[in-house]
């Protein structure tokens, strides 16, 4: 169930990758702040992992990479979801929804059997 | 330019970004901490832990990066390979004359090469198509494959005693096969009516095709008890080919009766698809036992004497035994056999007079082929000729490319200054090449394997058919495509490197004016296009003066005086012991035979003899002579045959002292008068008289009553040997008996006329043929004949194209001149000084290139000078000829551009310019 990338179910931090750069090139820093600020520092454990993913991504072909600057001006790169990452946001993010539903509405159940 | 960069130095460059990407990754951590309040050090600390194992991490990133620049690079690989594919077809499209003219003349410098090279694979240089060839080992002189031999004891041939023997005694081998040359067969199919046939036929040992590995397609193949008992096994296998065209692969034909030369033997099998027998050059139809040879042969026991040699020999190697080990013991093992078996003394004495090289044992993979000694030298001057060509054809090719060059200079300058590296357009460019290049080759194939079958029938010359089997294999799909691209960096380089040669600056500064080309910027009239036809005038030359000394060296052979009257004799070639006609029944048989050919009209004189005139056999043995005496054992050798009355008169050779033999010295049961030719009067009586002088041969006596002048009787090329002529008039035991007729006209129109004749006499006479002397004159030079009018094509072809190359360069040469010939004519010059401007421009380039061509010659037309007959290798008239003939053709291509030239109105040339 869990794996050494940060102790998350595999796929889960690539999915948020994805969706952290789906609104313009971020860099990686920025990738990792956005993460912890927006799981409360639930998920991302160690940043190091988060950059074999972002180079992996890449190696897929659902990043692009290039470097720019920063808001300090400092050289950095940026990471933009390709068209085909985009492609695949959408189908993990309705995967992962559908996935979700289906064992929040099983924990809910208070039926013990179908009859 | 980047990618180029990342090619070189993709480690270093990836290690630094990412080193970059996690050092900012740090530091800005390390700055949010410190905005919270956390002490440097501390911040820098905890950023680190925070991220984990950076060495780890780097290590894997380092790992990806290269992954992912791997595949991009050959994703850009075949992209841009499909982009430079695309693009060429399209540059090939648009100018379809251009693309014609270059793959028609690729196809044709590939396909000449394919075609040569594919009769050297099936001649020369492949293996019998038998398991594990390469473990066979040939014994006897592979070349001699339809020869006999009776006398003295010979180890290029074997004798069938002689083989039990060797088959018996030697250890280095699995097993021993024999093979030898049936006479003509006739093969009539039992109640059938039709006319016989004539297959062509092989006696082999029954452990034949066990030693050679081919088991039987259908029915059973020979067997060792096949050869056991002589005329115990009347079978027969035959080739599937055979099977197929006779037989209509019907498999009842196995167990059918046939009958060949009257006897009858059942066919028993069917040999694999493909399978054609242990010699190469023929295709045998069909295999019968060697012991089968007397039955076969009527009157003709070739399997008791040991003088008898007309076997080749064929030995599988036994396990863990090399060609070295055999070589060594047969070289031994041999003499010794042929020793132990020798019927009298004399053979005993030769025995002991043999030399290693007497002893042939050899490589036996590519089987025997007397193909393969005929055409090994004149197979190798093609190659070498053909090969020439190819040169000139790249030369012609990358002249197209030049030229056209000029008209992309333009578009390349364009493709420059967007930012296209060098080496990408050299890559373009090539790929562009590599195109015609295949196209040229895929055409080329085509090309070659008609012209193969047309070479082989050219090399026939009318004789018997070469069968080779000259199917495109790989050893041949190898060469086409070594030879294409060789093609390609001979004509492609050079145009890619001139065309990319875009100096931006003066490019640009030219505007409309083309960059490279016919003249260099330099102002210098060396351009590459110039180069390039010297080049091709140098080989055409080298082609040319070649092709006109084997001409005149092929006429040399055809109109030497060869001692005869070779435009009117006709010779009708029979089998004396087949027809029955032996001992007291053979004398009548050649008078009544010179009686109705010297009744009909238009016959000047007619006799006969055993071994004819180059197509027959040929009879060595020793002699000695009165007053002689012999130094080496040789000294007593000479070629002998047995004539009938008027011989000398009848081949039209001249009697130089004495008289020719007569009626009146034949008949008696032997001795009596013989003729003797000049080299022989010459050797024996040192030139004193030789008329009356008697001398001796196989114990009986005889005298001297003429010497004749030499005649050239067996082959053109050999030198004079000593000859003696017996009286043909007694009761022999001879086969072959050949009528020679002397006629006033044309000897081939009295064949026919000859051929009822001999029929009339004995319908049962087997006739072998009836064929005029100068058919077989020319039959027996065909390879010279074929090299002769393959280097006069390739000579022709090298013409056509230097000059349509130089036709090319002068006609672009004045295009581009047409401002400065302008401003030449308004100043007063005529149109003659304009021409004769411009022929000159062209006479020196055809110079230059003569004079190189003549170097080259020098030196290549040594090579030749052992194919060569009364000719010199630089024979002047050759060489005069081929350099007035580029001259010609050079001023000719330089003529039709230079008129055009000289009639361009000064007006409009000027503009132009």
């Amino acid at each position: 169930m869990l794996d050494q990338e940060g102790g998350l179910v595999r796929g889960t931090l690539d999915l948020l990758i994805l969706k952290a750069v789906s609104w313009g090139p971020r860099h990686g820093y920025a990738v990792a702040e956005w993460i912890h600020y927006i799981t409360e520092r639930e998920l991302l454990v160690e940043e190091g992992p988060l950059y074999t993913a972002l180079h992996r991504l890449e190696k897929k072909g659902w990043l692009a990479s290039e470097w720019g600057y920063s808001e300090a001006n400092r050289r950095a790169r940026f990471y933009r979801l390709s068209a085909s990452g985009r492609r695949q946001l959408r189908t993990e993010a309705s995967l992962w929804d559908r996935y979700a539903r289906a064992v929040g509405r099983a924990l809910a159940a208070s039926v013990p059997s179908t009859a | 330019m980047r990618r180029v960069f990342r090619l070189r130095f993709a480690r270093r460059h990836l290690e630094d970004e990412i080193d970059e990407e996690l050092r900012f990754h740090l530091a800005m951590r390390e700055q949010s901490l410190v905005a919270r309040g956390m002490a440097a050090d501390a911040a820098r600390a905890a950023a680190r832990k925070n991220f984990g194992d950076v060495a780890t991490v780097r290590a894997s990133l380092l790992t990806l990066d290269q992954e992912r620049e791997r595949t991009m690079q050959r994703a850009t690989f075949v992209d841009e390979l499909r982009q430079d594919l695309m693009y060429a077809g399209r540059m090939l499209r648009r100018n379809p004359v251009f693309t014609l003219v270059a793959v028609a003349t690729l196809a044709l410098g590939i396909g000449a090469n394919t075609a040569i090279f594919a009769l050297v694979d099936a001649a020369l240089l492949r293996r019998l198509d038998v398991p594990q060839a390469e473990q066979l080992v040939a014994v006897g002189n592979t070349a001699r494959v339809g020869a006999r031999s009776s006398g003295g004891p010979r180890a290029d041939l074997l004798s069938y005693p002689a083989y039990q023997e060797l088959q018996r005694r030697s250890r280095s081998f699995a097993g021993i096969l024999a093979s030898g040359r049936t006479p003509r067969l006739f093969m009539t199919v039992e109640s059938s009516s039709t006319e016989p046939e004539n297959p062509r036929g092989r006696f082999v040992s029954g452990n034949y095709f066990q030693v050679l590995r081919v088991p039987a397609f259908l029915g059973r193949t020979l067997a060792a008890d096949d050869d056991a008992n002589v005329g115990a096994s009347p079978v027969v296998v035959i080739s599937h080919d055979y099977w197929t065209r006779r037989f209509d692969a019907n498999r009842s034909a196995i167990g059918r009766t046939i009958r060949i030369n009257g006897a009858a033997v059942t066919i028993v099998g069917v040999t694999p698809p493909g399978f054609s027998g242990e010699i190469v050059g023929t295709n045998a139809d069909l295999w019968i036992p060697l012991t089968m040879q007397p039955v076969i042969m009527a009157n003709d026991n070739l399997l008791k004497d040991p003088r008898d040699a007309w076997l080749l020999l064929l030995g599988r190697l036994a396990p863990r035994h090399s060609l070295e080990q055999a070589t060594s013991e047969l070289v031994a093992l041999v003499p010794r056999v042929l020793n132990d078996i020798s019927p009298d003394a004399d053979f005993t004495r030769s025995v002991a007079n043999l030399t290693r090289s007497d002893i042939y044992v050899g490589d036996g993979s590519r089987g025997f082929s007397s193909v393969r000694a005929t055409f090994f030298a004149p197979l190798l001057t093609l190659m070498a000729g053909v090969a020439v060509l190819l040169l000139i054809v790249c030369a012609n090719v990358a002249n197209l490319l030049l030229a056209r060059a000029t008209a992309r200079g333009r578009e390349m300058t364009l493709r420059v200054a967007l930012g296209a590296a060098r080496w990408r357009i050299v890559r373009q460019l090539l790929t562009e090449s590599a195109l015609l290049s295949l196209l040229g080759a895929i055409a080329g194939v085509f090309v070659g394997w008609w012209g193969s079958k047309l070479l082989l029938d050219i090399g026939a010359d009318g004789g018997g058919a070469i069968a080779l089997n000259v199917a495109v294999s790989m050893p041949v799909a190898l060469f086409t495509m070594v030879a294409s691209l060789l093609a390609v960096v001979l004509f492609g380089l050079a145009p890619a490197l001139t065309t990319s040669r875009v100096n931006l600056a003066s490019a640009m500064r030219a505007q409309s004016r083309s960059v490279a080309g016919g003249r260099s910027s330099r102002g210098g009239r060396t351009s590459p296009t110039r180069v390039v036809i010297a080049a091709q005038v140098a080989l055409s030359l080298l082609l040319l003066v070649g092709a006109g000394v084997l001409v005149r060296s092929m006429w040399s052979l055809q109109n030497a005086d060869i001692g005869m009257d070779r435009e009117h004799l006709l010779i009708a070639n029979l089998d004396a012991r087949a027809g029955g006609y032996t001992g007291e029944r053979f004398p009548p048989l050649v008078q009544a035979l010179v009686q109705r050919m010297q009744r009909l009209p238009g016959v000047v004189a007619v006799s006969a003899s055993e071994n004819g005139l180059f197509n027959g056999t040929e009879s060595t043995s020793t002699m000695s002579f009165e007053g002689f005496v012999a130094r080496t054992q040789d000294d007593s050798l000479a070629n002998w045959d047995e004539v009938g009355p008027g011989y000398a008169h009848a081949i039209g050779s001249r009697i130089i002292e004495g008289r020719d033999l007569t009626a009146a010295d034949h008949g008696g049961t032997g001795g009596g008068s013989v003729l003797i030719n000049q080299t022989a009067a010459q050797f024996f009586f040192h030139g004193g008289p030789a008329v009356g002088r008697r001398m001796q041969m196989d114990s009986m006596f005889y005298e001297v009553v003429g010497v004749i002048t030499d005649a050239q009787d067996h082959d053109l090329r050999a030198m004079p040997v000593r000859r003696v002529y017996f009286p043909l008039l007694t009761p022999l035991e001879i086969g072959p008996l050949r009528i020679i007729i002397r006629t006033s006209g044309n000897p081939a129109a009295m064949a026919p006329v000859v051929r009822r004749e001999i029929i009339a006499q004995d319908r049962n006479l087997p006739i072998y043929g009836v064929e005029p002397l100068s058919t077989l004159l020319r039959y027996s030079i065909r390879a010279e004949r074929l090299v002769a009018k393959l280097a006069v094509g390739f000579g022709a072809l090298a013409l056509l194209l230097a000059s349509i190359g130089l036709y090319g360069v002068m006609s672009y040469a004045i295009s581009q001149r047409t401002g400065e010939i302008g401003v030449r004519m308004a100043l007063g010059a005529r149109p003659a000084d304009v021409v004769r401007m411009v022929l000159w421009d062209a006479t020196r380039v055809v110079l230059v290139g003569l004079g190189v061509g003549l170097v080259i010659s020098l030196f290549a037309m040594r090579l030749l000078s052992g194919q060569l007959y009364g000719v010199g290798a630089l024979d002047p008239a050759a060489v005069i000829t081929a350099v007035a003939v580029l001259l010609m053709s050079g001023a000719l291509a330089a003529f039709v551009p230079a008129m055009r030239g000289a009639r361009v109105p000064p007006v409009e040339a000027l503009r132009e310019s």
